[in-house]
């Protein structure tokens, strides 16, 4: 297991390292941040100015070099369009999203548990071709388009709830439930084909044979038995959760990392682009790294290392 | 008989609360929900002049404004100023007691620092360059005296440093800086206006609370806090209106009479800003080198009809290139009937067959979206369908605004065509857009023309105003008769409030909405 967790962090490392300077090439080759910093008429040696002020002036190599270095120390430098330290920016973003997509998925699990479960179990009936237009639904209706249709209805005719922003848990509400519904409709087809497949397997007869209940069969038995892609697609959906759910923060003015990520790359503020990059892989490299621990309490045939 | 003293000293007491004025004290708070806040800068030489109507609050000018642009000695730190007989030093006079949010006193060193750092190395406001280019010192003969010493006459002074252009005239708290650092403002900035700063979530929202004692700008502050919210859909921000989240909204053009019909009322920013199309340079080896071809492209364009169908009527036609209406009260210019670009496709072609392009030729047109112009796809579509109309084949380049900006900067796309709404502005704003425009040495030169660049040069160091609004009458001329550009239309702005912003006039100064009124409690 310790072979395996160090494997996994130099892996880790090197998918940073490689990670980041594709970053940090790809966004210097989209335009110069400083036609957009400096006001129109900026004269020549207002550039230079900036430049060197920024940075920017100096070889390629040594302004990388000089990013990683400071980025080990936590140091992500300062915004070029709000001029505080990028890290500042994600202190105040990345725990906006981390709660939303805590709260997101819960709701998904919640609901694609049962539902997947009950789809299983009364497969091919009422329950199950119900479950299926959920699912349907789920996935092929446009977040942004749910989320106006809520915020247009329930915040604007009804008045029931928040219409955007951050706050106490009713500003939670909208977004998670625009966000959780995509991902219970993957989770609960996914949980209902793999649960289907297990409750065909030999284990399951014999347990059936030997006179275990039913319920017991599926909620014991099976269902553990059917998780392992379940958590692989959850971890991998909350990481992307946490990072690039522009889309649902944009609708609803929730300031997180998705839109963060957005407003650096309009601004082409580069300081901003990288860190949010790295942040985002270490968030799939951590989510990965959980859905990997998870496999060997799901399964104790899996050994690591 | 105690009891009769008791009642007495009761009695007593009620007719004094009834009878001593209670001073009023700053109550609720307004919101105001936009679709972005420019850059977020809390620092108003680093930010640039888009975020002024949220720092204006945080932090007083030199020289204050009307609401419609006029300057004014009530509203800024100087409360007089005079030019010296050789327009070479401006004196500006300041008022005493004016106390930063951290109880410091502003005085004329803090106005010297101000300004100086608004003319340094770091500085990225609007108008730092022009300011370099003409300051040649400051002097500071008394706390309450500030003299500014130009390299040559000039008039433009007072107007740069106010509340009408950019953010250099912001006064900023030397001391404060001085012992916090450079970078402090961007935190925890520090002003003298009526509001002071309480909190900033990037992304989300800025907050300010009222200062404790009345203001002498805006007296006792009327709401406790002013927050300005990110909303970036309109949907949302409609929501937020009919919720009570928000007090002020951006609406589009197209939702604003739905929002009306459901009792909300509309303040409208007349001809707020003016859309400009040019072209890339340098463009003296394309077909625009000739004139014709300019006026060809001009005539193409049905102007009523993009107002009406793009705009939905929330727009007028517009004739002359970087023609801001509202300079032309100060500068005393109108669009007479021959300045007006008719609708002639015939006479386009006829114009293009006599500069010899009979079968037309092959353009690019840079399409892209703006912040306050969602329409900017749309509208350039259909100026590629005007021009196909008369035999001239434009590309949609479909890009976003930086990759447009770096195209027109390097100068990469010759002859293809830009557009911005800019933002509408008085006569010092029209000639400090012009400039950016024209000036040689700008990366933001869009046309080369010796006649308006001698005229542009002239403006910054003529002394007498008459001839200084002749100069730029002129320019504006030049600038329609040669057919230096593609003017569309003037864009009004529709705002949605709710009952607490239901009497407010946003006014008519550049990227300003006159909260002052809103948050002002003085007769």
């Amino acid at each position: 297991m310790r072979r395996f967790v160090l494997t996994r962090i130099v892996q880790s490392v090197v998918t940073l390292l490689v990670l980041s300077l594709m970053v940090f090439l790809l966004a210097r080759a989209t335009g110069d941040p400083l036609s957009l910093v400096l006001p129109l008429g900026a004269t020549q040696e207002d550039y230079e100015n900036a430049r060197h002020y920024l940075g920017l002036d100096l070889p390629l190599s040594v302004q990388y070099v000089k990013f990683i270095a400071n980025a080990v120390r936590g140091d992500f430098g300062i915004s070029l369009r709000v001029r505080r330290p990028v890290v500042d920016l994600l202190w105040e973003r990345f725990p906006n999203s981390l709660a939303l997509a805590a709260v997101s998925m819960a709701l998904s699990l919640a609901l694609a548990f049962p539902l997947g479960v009950l789809a299983a179990v009364h497969r091919d009936r009422a329950l199950d071709r119900a479950a299926k237009i959920v699912a349907t639904l789920g996935q092929a209706l446009p977040t942004f388009w749910l989320g106006i249709v809520l915020i247009e209805v329930v915040a604007g005719r009804l008045q029931w709830l928040p219409a955007g922003g951050t706050g106490d848990l009713s500003h939670y509400v909208m977004p998670a439930f625009t966000l959780a519904w995509f991902v219970l409709a993957g989770i609960m087809r996914l949980l209902r084909s793999s649960l289907l497949e297990v409750l065909d397997s030999d284990f399951v007869r014999t347990a059936r044979a030997k006179g275990v209940p039913e319920a017991g069969v599926v909620w014991r038995h099976a269902l553990r038995n059917a998780l392992i892609p379940v958590v692989t697609f959850a971890g991998v959906y909350f990481a992307i959760l946490v990072t690039t759910a522009i889309v649902v923060e944009t609708v609803f003015a929730w300031p997180g990392m998705g839109r963060l990520a957005y407003e650096a790359i309009t601004a082409r503020d580069f300081p901003v682009i990288q860190a949010v990059v790295l942040v985002t892989a270490l968030v799939v490299v951590v989510a990965n790294f959980t859905v990997d621990l998870l496999y060997v309490y799901l399964d104790p045939r899996i050994r690591y290392g | 008989m105690k009891r009769h003293l008791s009642r007495a000293a009761w009695l007593l007491l009620l007719s004094l609360a009834v009878v001593t004025p209670v001073a009023a004290q700053p109550a609720g708070e307004l919101t105001v929900a936009l679709s972005s806040l420019s850059t977020e800068t809390l620092d108003p030489v680093l930010g640039g002049h888009i975020g002024k109507f949220y720092l204006s609050l945080m932090f007083d000018y030199l020289v204050g404004v009307t609401p419609t642009g006029q300057l004014s000695r009530d509203g800024g730190i100087a409360w007089r100023w005079e030019a010296s007989p050789d327009s070479t030093r401006w004196t500006f006079h300041l008022r005493k007691g004016v106390k930063f949010h951290n109880g410091d006193e502003l005085t004329s060193e803090d106005v010297k620092f101000s300004i100086t750092r608004a003319m340094g190395k770091r500085s990225t406001t609007g108008y730092a360059g022009t300011l370099r280019q003409l300051v040649k010192d400051i002097e500071t003969p008394a706390p309450d005296r500030v003299v500014i010493v130009t390299k040559e006459p000039t008039v433009i002074i007072p107007s740069y440093l106010s509340r009408v252009l950019s953010t250099e005239g912001m006064i900023l708290p030397k001391k404060y800086l001085e012992s916090k650092g450079d970078d402090v403002l961007v935190r925890a900035p520090v002003g003298s206006g009526p509001y002071r700063f309480a909190e900033q979530v990037s992304g989300s929202h800025i907050k300010v609370e009222a200062v404790p004692a009345p203001h002498w700008r805006v007296g006792v502050p009327r709401f406790k806090t002013v927050t300005f919210k990110i909303v970036p859909e309109e949907t949302t921000r409609i929501a937020m209106l009919r919720r009570g989240e928000a007090d002020i909204v951006e609406v589009s053009r197209d939702r604003m009479r739905e929002v009306q019909q459901a009792g909300f009322t509309i303040h409208v920013r007349k001809e707020d800003a003016h859309i400009d199309g040019w072209w890339i340079q340098p463009w003296d080896q394309t077909p625009l080198r000739d004139k014709r071809v300019r006026e060809a492209l001009n005539l193409a364009l049905d102007r009523r009809e993009i107002a009406a169908t793009i705009f939905g009527g929330m727009a007028e036609p517009a004739s002359v290139p970087f023609g801001l209406s509202w300079a032309f009260p100060d500068i005393k210019f109108k669009i007479t009937p021959d300045l007006v670009y008719a609708f002639d496709p015939n006479r386009a072609k006829k114009l293009l067959a006599d500069a010899g392009y009979g079968n037309g030729f092959t353009t690019d047109i840079y399409a892209f979206q703006l912040p306050g112009l969602s329409e900017g796809k749309t509208l350039a579509e259909a100026i590629a369908g005007y021009w196909q109309k008369i035999g001239v084949q434009a590309r949609l380049v479909p890009v976003d605004y930086p990759a447009f900006r770096k195209a027109w900067f390097d100068r990469s796309a010759p002859g293809a065509l830009g557009y911005y709404n800019v933002a509408n502005r008085d006569w010092i704003g029209t000639y400090a857009i012009v400039e950016k425009y024209t000036h040689p040495s700008n990366k933001s030169a869009s046309m080369r023309d010796p006649e308006i660049d001698a005229m542009v040069e002239a403006v910054l160091h003529q002394t007498d105003r008459e001839r200084v609004n002749a100069l730029i009458r002129n320019i504006l001329v030049r600038l329609r008769t040669e057919h230096l550009g593609l003017p569309v239309v003037y864009l009004h702005t529709p705002y949605a409030a709710s009952k607490k912003a239901a009497k407010w006039n946003p006014g008519t100064v550049m990227y300003e909405l006159n909260l002052d009124e809103l948050v002002s409690t003085k007769p």
